[in-house]
């Protein structure tokens, strides 16, 4: 009877589906049966105001149907293909992606509807966040640059349009986001030193509305203080490559910047290097400029700022005040006025933040010369690649903790090309030892960590994937090789799955047929877990 | 569950440890973008950048006195730009395939930005630069290539090695587990690099198999080779070859890390300490 009446609900889907909503991406409210944009809302909380799981009965969590993909082998240079994308869910249907490749799937049952395969001629396979869908429309970036926009029923694409040059070596992952009639489309690559943009278009023809650099037009524009030559600042790195937030009532976007290039080399590049390794607010309707804060000023490891620029409201002080939060790859936590960019924390989570010799009067780290890379190595006390990466992050306001997984290590960075012209990465790091990862959740109010509860060694890996946190006071995150659920007061696990390989994407959830539904991807496989016997 | 003797048996190891310590905590590496750090070496690095075909080594090694002889004044050693911009970031070398666009510009030219037509070079020396120019990008672009590129770079000492061998003996506590003439003996002749010595003593691998200590609720205790420890279980299997498996909140887990006396430097050294004991282990050949 069940299933019956499940056919008839999914027949009845497709025949009147109209697509998406727009009015369902708001900054805060998600509608509950839906996960309409990577983060589920513009906010990127990764909060869900469903309770339906809850601590008392998250034991009968139990997994509902799995997808695992087959048709696709090893992938160039990153080996089986690993789901890294937050699927959208919309109309009963799932979409999610990895390089190259979308999948639309039945939210029933984890059936296949339709697959689109991608042959790209170059870039990175190193990932891909998903797609961005607008009314009937999907949209997706390739490794090589390329922008397509498909019908979402049926799969079929309707245009491309060439976004990045991937033999510059960009490469493009990003999950579009969507935001009024824009499609705003990132990109990634720091093996050429390239310049980092941010490009808003057109959700009907795909043509280009604006287009943002990441670094200064012309010696002499407000930011170019900040370099020593055009040639330096046109090359200067600063790349766009996750999806950020929105404030509709600002109407302003936030989005995370890469790092500086050349990558390990800041010899060529003196000065702050803005507006890489930052966080910017941008009109969406222009692309302009209107506040930006620096994360890791003249950037020399590598440490991308792209980490979700998470939006909340909290009341600091007796004031009701408008924040936006970072857990930043270089070891940072900071706490803005998303209205201002004004700061109010900056403090290092992972070691004592020994790169910096403390914080300036906008409340941005001060690089040390010192703790540069050098020829014959400088230790640092953060593990190669940064402390946080791409993994979303969550802020549940039910406990005012903002939640992520970090790493802390040490780690030894070199510059190997000591010329006055360097190129490319220029040189590297290294450090494998003793790193300690850790679900960490910190104050928003002081930057302190609240609690962390850190990995413990063994045969399976440390935490992986993002977090979600639910008004059924569960975080959801991968640890142990296992999708977990902690008590987000504390940090005590109460639940877990065993998944033959670890959470590889941001956990998501919604309601459908009444029953609520845990979403989250282990490598090759997408599960969807809800309650048994409801 | 079976009751068996504890041997404390500290594993001697490539890099033996500090007296046996025991850690709770520790280990994994979270899985970040990928493929970041390079990890591989060149060949499989540039499958994973999606670089163009691989340049003709042979060819470039004709190109490059061409190069210096025609190009070098304007486009700068190793064509990373001078005067005249880098040709390592040039758009037109990035597309060309076989020297077939950057030929054009060779031939005629770019009056309007200053440069001059070469024409009297032949299609062969053509070739030679263009497949010497995208060598050079080969080796900006693909970070595998970093350490045998700067292989020189990497063998540099610029620590004392007088102070590195008082480090050793003294603050550093390395001469309580090691000995010179022992486990370390010509241990420079193994690392050519003493970029890849230095690393090599900063982060150990681990050696080998987890041993662990698990005492149960009611006391028990076993000891033997870590088969899997997560937050939720631990496996082990005891010197009798026994399988053994709790669930992690039923017992106590006690880790034994042989390379507690690493870890242990890691929050100590300075820059210096480490440069100083490089170039000390450098002289142990």
């Amino acid at each position: 009877m069940r299933r019956l009446v499940l056919l008839l609900l999914v027949a009845a889907g497709a025949a009147c589906a109209q697509g998406l909503d727009m009015t369902a991406l708001t900054l805060f409210r998600q509608p509950k049966d839906l996960w309409p944009t990577y983060n589920g809302d513009y906010s990127g909380r990764r909060f869900s105001e469903l309770d339906q799981v809850k601590q008392s009965n998250v034991d009968q969590l139990k997994i509902d149907w799995m997808y695992r993909i087959t048709s696709v082998g090893p992938q160039r240079g990153v080996g089986g293909p690993t789901i890294k994308s937050t699927p959208l869910m919309v109309d009963g249907i799932l979409y999610f992606t990895i390089p190259d490749h979308i999948f639309a799937v039945n939210a029933r049952t984890g059936e296949q509807l339709w697959q689109y395969n991608f042959e790209d001629q170059g870039g990175h396979l190193v990932g891909q966040r998903g797609v961005g869908m607008y009314r009937e429309w999907l949209y997706f970036e390739t490794p090589d640059g390329w922008f397509i926009s498909l019908n979402a029923q049926t799969g079929k694409e309707r245009w491309r349009k060439k976004v990045a040059d991937e033999k510059l070596q960009y490469f493009t992952t990003m999950s579009p986001l969507v935001v009024k009639n824009h499609i705003l489309v990132g990109v990634g690559g720091d093996a050429m030193d390239v310049r980092g943009f941010l490009e808003s278009r057109d959700p009907e023809t795909g043509d280009l509305q604006w287009r943002w650099y990441t670094t200064p037009e012309k010696m002499g524009d407000p930011g170019s203080e900040t370099w020593p030559n055009l040639e330096a600042m046109h090359h200067g790195g600063g790349m766009t490559w996750l999806p950020g937030t929105y404030d509709p009532d600002l109407n302003l976007i936030y989005w995370g910047t890469g790092n500086a290039n050349p990558v390990y080399a800041g010899q060529s590049r003196k000065g702050s290097n803005l507006w890489t390794a930052s966080i910017v607010a941008l009109d969406p309707d222009t692309g302009k400029l209107v506040w930006w804060f620096q994360a890791s000023p003249h950037d020399t490891h590598d440490w991308d700022n792209v980490e979700t620029p998470v939006l909340f409201n909290a009341v600091i002080d007796g004031k009701p005040r408008k924040l936006l939060g970072q857990a930043s790859r270089s070891g940072w936590f900071f706490v803005l006025d998303r209205t201002d960019g004004k700061n109010l924390v900056s403090k290092p989570y992972a070691g004592t933040g020994n790169w910096a010799l403390g914080v300036d009067a906008k409340g941005q780290p001060i690089p040390n010369p010192a703790k540069e890379p050098k020829p014959d190595g400088s230790m640092i006390d953060m593990p190669s690649g940064g402390a946080t990466n791409w993994p979303p992050p969550s802020y549940d306001p039910q406990t005012e903790l903002f939640y992520f997984n970090g790493t802390e290590a040490y780690s030894t960075t070199y510059v190997y090309d000591t010329s006055d012209h360097p190129e490319g990465y220029s040189g590297g790091a290294g450090g494998t030892f003793d790193p300690r990862s850790a679900l960490f959740a910190m104050d928003i109010r002081t930057g302190a960590i609240r609690w962390k509860h850190e990995h413990r060694p063994g045969g399976r890996g440390g935490v992986s994937g993002g977090v979600l946190t639910t008004a059924g006071k569960l975080l959801f995150t991968g640890d142990s090789g296992d999708l977990v659920a902690f008590d987000p007061a504390d940090g005590k696990p109460i639940w877990h799955q065993r998944l033959p390989l670890p959470v590889s994407n941001g956990p998501s959830t919604y309601m459908l047929d009444g029953h609520q539904y845990i979403i989250a991807a282990g490598g090759d496989t997408l599960y969807a877990l809800r309650l048994a016997g409801e | 569950m079976a009751r068996k003797t504890v041997l404390a048996i500290c594993a001697a190891l490539l890099a033996v440890a500090a007296p046996p310590a025991c850690a709770q905590e520790g280990g994994g590496a979270q899985g970040g973008r990928g493929g970041r750090g390079g990890g591989g070496r060149g060949a499989s690095t540039r499958v994973f950048l999606g670089l163009g075909p691989v340049p003709d080594a042979e060819a470039a090694k004709k190109g490059e006195p061409l190069y210096k002889q025609n190009c070098e004044t304007c486009h700068g050693e190793k064509a990373h730009g001078a005067q005249g911009p880098s040709l390592v970031r040039s758009v037109v070398v990035l597309h060309d395939d076989k020297g077939e666009g950057i030929g054009a510009v060779i031939r005629s030219g770019r009056p309007e930005a200053g440069m001059p037509a070469f024409s009297s070079l032949s299609a062969d020396d053509v070739y030679d630069i263009a497949e010497y120019l995208h060598q050079q990008v080969e080796l900006a672009a693909n970070r595998g290539t970093y350490n045998s590129t700067y292989a020189g770079l990497r063998s540099e000492i610029t620590g004392d090695p007088k102070r590195g061998e008082a480090f050793f003996n003294g603050e550093g506590g390395c001469a309580k587990c090691h000995a010179v003439s022992g486990d370390l003996a010509k241990i420079a002749d193994k690392y050519p690099q003493a970029a890849s010595l230095q690393s090599r003593f900063l982060w150990p691998s681990t050696p080998g198999p987890v041993q662990a200590k698990v005492t149960t609720a009611s006391g028990e205790t076993v000891t033997g080779t870590i088969r899997s420890l997560t937050d939720f279980d631990v496996s082990l299997v005891d010197a009798a070859g026994d399988y053994h498996y709790w669930p992690r909140a039923a017992v106590k887990v006690e880790v034994e890390d042989p390379l507690a006396g690493h870890r242990a430097l890691l929050p100590k050294y300075s820059d210096a300490e480490i440069h100083d004991l490089t170039a000390y282990l450098e002289t142990l050949k």
